[in-house]
């Protein structure tokens, strides 16, 4: 008795950020205090807002303050290794482990790698959709004899199917969850089909005022100013939809497991092509190791061995966060196979995108928000605004 | 020199000591907490520091210069200076008027309870209520106009709207507190002078202008200055409401401020310059305010 409870004492605490701070970080909980029961390593678990946690991890790192694991965006990985803020993944201690290349989707796995080295390592793949709302589209004519709704196969059906539902206070497509306008996000989506980004391939400009951007740019001022299929700025698209006042909805998977516990009669469809390829904004979740003050081998050892057990138990992260894993694994467990919901998220894996690896990402990303919005409610020409914002982004300092 | 002197000096002497012990600990708060910082925001807005990077450089005044460059810094000063100006009156007004009618009623403690009510919620409560009353879509306030056969609209979508509906939420949330201060004052008015004032035939109106309002000019001073300090300060409702949107029509200097240092790329110098052109711009207000209202507020 006293032997093993020695063991258990000997068991390294370790300390794990994340922004999982909705419904997902109770799943999280729960996981957590299995593995603890599992495993006797125990977890002291901090959910921080996003911002507030990548602002948290620049301040504690350098001062050897921060935890032994956080879990970060793809797209903040760059500017946090650019700073030193993280530290490089041993990749022979991760085969160790049983991390293999094989066993994941290529697209998350790639994106935990800056020059050449590895910092993250993919839990789950957070993602757009379409959400569909099934009672309107039966209503304005656009389900099948099977009572399935009708997925828009191009701009040009889009907007003729939203304009139908269009009526009165009723909205036939909003992209974004609050304020329409400012998402950048769902801004992305359509940036990228029509082979537009943030930055020129070498990275010395931004090609935001290009004519790829602008064109997107005038589609998304037309949804709200002269289509009027979209709701006004401001608007809280998630209420609207959950209230029956929305289409078609181009929003996160992070929405999905709230839709469906308040049984709403809705589908889901991959991102469609609005312009010239099928692209689908993703941010994958990655684990990272912030640098510790000194090493030490027994905490780094529980933190793999914590992202083991997670990955190995990810199917209830999946089924009750809604984030399909980056590992492939779990796909073919008959839970996640057999869903049609979850088969929607896995049929759009290869129009995957998440952005540019550039440690500029983030605060590029910032200066797009209040543009995009400005044209969205129609304050600035999409022209003129895209130029100005291209001129911000340029001006940005290394 | 006498005794007599000498005594007394050294009693000066330990009365001054004993003060100063007593001071000390506050003063060495004072100083840890407020002081260093400041002068430590100083000395970094001077240099190029990036929250994280180990090393750093002196750069003069480029920071400043670069203010003088950066457009979105201009329109936040404006915003945050129209958002001082405007919401100054209704501040000013609206809880007194509230006040003087409270002053002498019935229910006074309850209905003061009740104004006060709102002050206790917090700005991501405050800002999270207005954005559900106003949603375009889903919000009772568009629900019932619609009601009424006034268009719908987005208000906080309305670059020339958004910033006047800002204000609404500030006055609803901060009336109450305002208006227990004002109370305070119109406790402190000696109810002689209304008697008198009645006698000689002065009706309500009169007393209003003649002696209300001139006795509580050191409550309106405090009311003017606090307001308007916390009104360069605005952040945490924006923030929440609109996000500085749309596009820049209600972005804020210390929202500019905290993106700066917080969330592109952690320029902690640069920031450092805008805190302390708001700080002056704040102390030049107040000065300004203290001397128009200084020389009135004896009585």
């Amino acid at each position: 008795m006293r032997a093993r409870s020695a063991v258990a004492q000997a068991k390294p605490t370790i300390t794990y950020w994340n922004g999982l701070t909705g419904a997902d970080g109770k799943v999280m909980d729960d996981l957590i205090d299995r593995f603890t029961r599992d495993t006797g390593i125990r977890v002291e678990q901090q959910r921080i807002p996003w911002a507030d946690l990548y602002a948290k991890l620049q301040v504690s790192v350098p001062a050897g303050e921060g935890p032994d694991l956080a879990l970060i965006h793809t797209v903040s990985i760059p500017h946090f290794a650019n700073d030193g803020i993280l530290q490089p993944m041993d990749e022979a201690q991760l085969a160790s482990k049983g991390f293999r290349s094989e066993d994941y989707l290529a697209f998350p796995w790639q994106g935990g790698i800056v020059q050449g080295k590895r910092y993250g390592l993919a839990l789950d793949v957070p993602q757009h959709l379409l959400y569909i709302n099934k009672k309107l589209m039966k209503d304005a004519g656009f389900a099948g004899a099977d009572g399935q709704p009708k997925v828009p196969a191009s701009r040009d059906e889009l907007v003729a199917m939203a304009k139908k539902i269009t009526k009165d206070d009723v909205f036939g497509l909003a992209i974004g969850t609050i304020g329409p306008g400012r998402y950048t996000w769902g801004f992305y989506n359509l940036l990228w089909q029509n082979g537009g980004n943030v930055y020129a391939p070498d990275f010395k400009r931004s090609a935001l005022a290009e004519p790829a951007a602008v064109e997107v740019a005038e589609f998304w001022s037309s949804l709200n100013t002269t289509l009027k299929i979209a709701p006004p700025g401001n608007a809280n698209c998630r209420d609207a939809f959950v209230a029956g006042k929305l289409g078609l909805w181009l929003a996160g998977s992070w929405n999905f497991t709230g839709l469906r516990e308040a049984k709403l009669d809705f589908a889901v469809a991959p991102v469609p092509r609005l312009f010239k390829k099928q692209v689908a904004w993703a941010g994958p979740h990655q684990y990272v190791f912030p640098k510790p003050k000194s090493a030490d081998p027994a905490k780094r050892d529980a933190a793999l061995t914590h992202m083991r057990w997670v990955t190995d138990n990810v199917v209830e992260w999946t089924l009750r966060a809604g984030q399909i894993s980056a590992s492939k694994k779990s796909h073919s467990d008959p839970r996640i196979a057999g869903d049609p919901y979850l088969k929607a998220f896995l049929a759009q894996s290869n129009n995957w995108y998440f952005g540019q690896s550039t440690p500029k990402w983030v605060t590029a990303e910032n200066l797009v928000r209040p543009v995009i919005e400005s044209v969205y409610v129609g304050q600035k020409p999409p022209k003129a605004a895209m130029e100005d914002l291209a001129r911000q982004i340029n001006a940005l300092p290394d | 020199m006498s005794v007599a002197s000498g005594n007394t000096r050294r009693r000066a002497r330990r009365t001054w000591l004993t003060a100063y012990l007593f001071l000390f600990p506050g003063l060495l708060l004072f100083v840890a907490f407020r002081v260093y910082p400041l002068l430590e925001g100083l000395r970094l807005s001077f240099t190029n520091t990036r929250l994280g990077r180990p090393t750093f450089a002196y750069v003069g005044l480029a920071n400043y210069w670069r203010l003088l460059e950066d457009t979105r810094f201009h329109v936040s000063l404006l915003n945050t200076a129209f958002y001082s100006v405007a919401s100054t009156l209704p501040i000013l007004a609206i809880p007194l008027i509230m006040a003087v009618a409270l002053n002498r009623g019935a229910l006074r403690t309850l209905l003061r309870a009740a104004f006060f009510f709102p002050f206790t919620l917090s700005v991501v409560t405050v800002g999270l209520t207005w954005l559900w009353l106003l949603d375009p879509v889903v919000g009772p306030f568009n629900y019932y106009l619609k009601a009424l056969g006034v268009p719908v609209r987005s208000w906080l979508a309305d670059p020339s709207m958004a910033m006047w509906v800002i204000i609404l939420t500030s006055v609803w949330w901060v009336t109450g507190y305002y208006l227990v201060i004002y109370l305070a004052g119109l406790q402190d008015i000696p109810r002689e002078l209304y008697e008198s004032a009645a006698i000689d035939g002065a009706g309500g109106w009169r007393s209003f202008w003649a002696i209300t309002l001139p006795l509580l000019r050191p409550v309106l001073l405090f009311v003017v200055v606090t307001h308007i300090i916390g009104s360069f300060q605005l952040f945490g409702l924006v923030f929440v409401v609109t996000m500085g949107g749309p596009g820049d029509a209600t972005r804020t200097v210390v929202q500019h401020l905290y993106e700066t240092a917080f969330q592109n790329f952690f320029q902690f110098g640069l920031a450092s310059a805008m805190a302390w052109v708001l700080s002056s711009v704040i102390l030049v207000f107040s000065v300004l305010q203290f001397r128009l209202l200084r020389g009135h507020t004896e009585h």
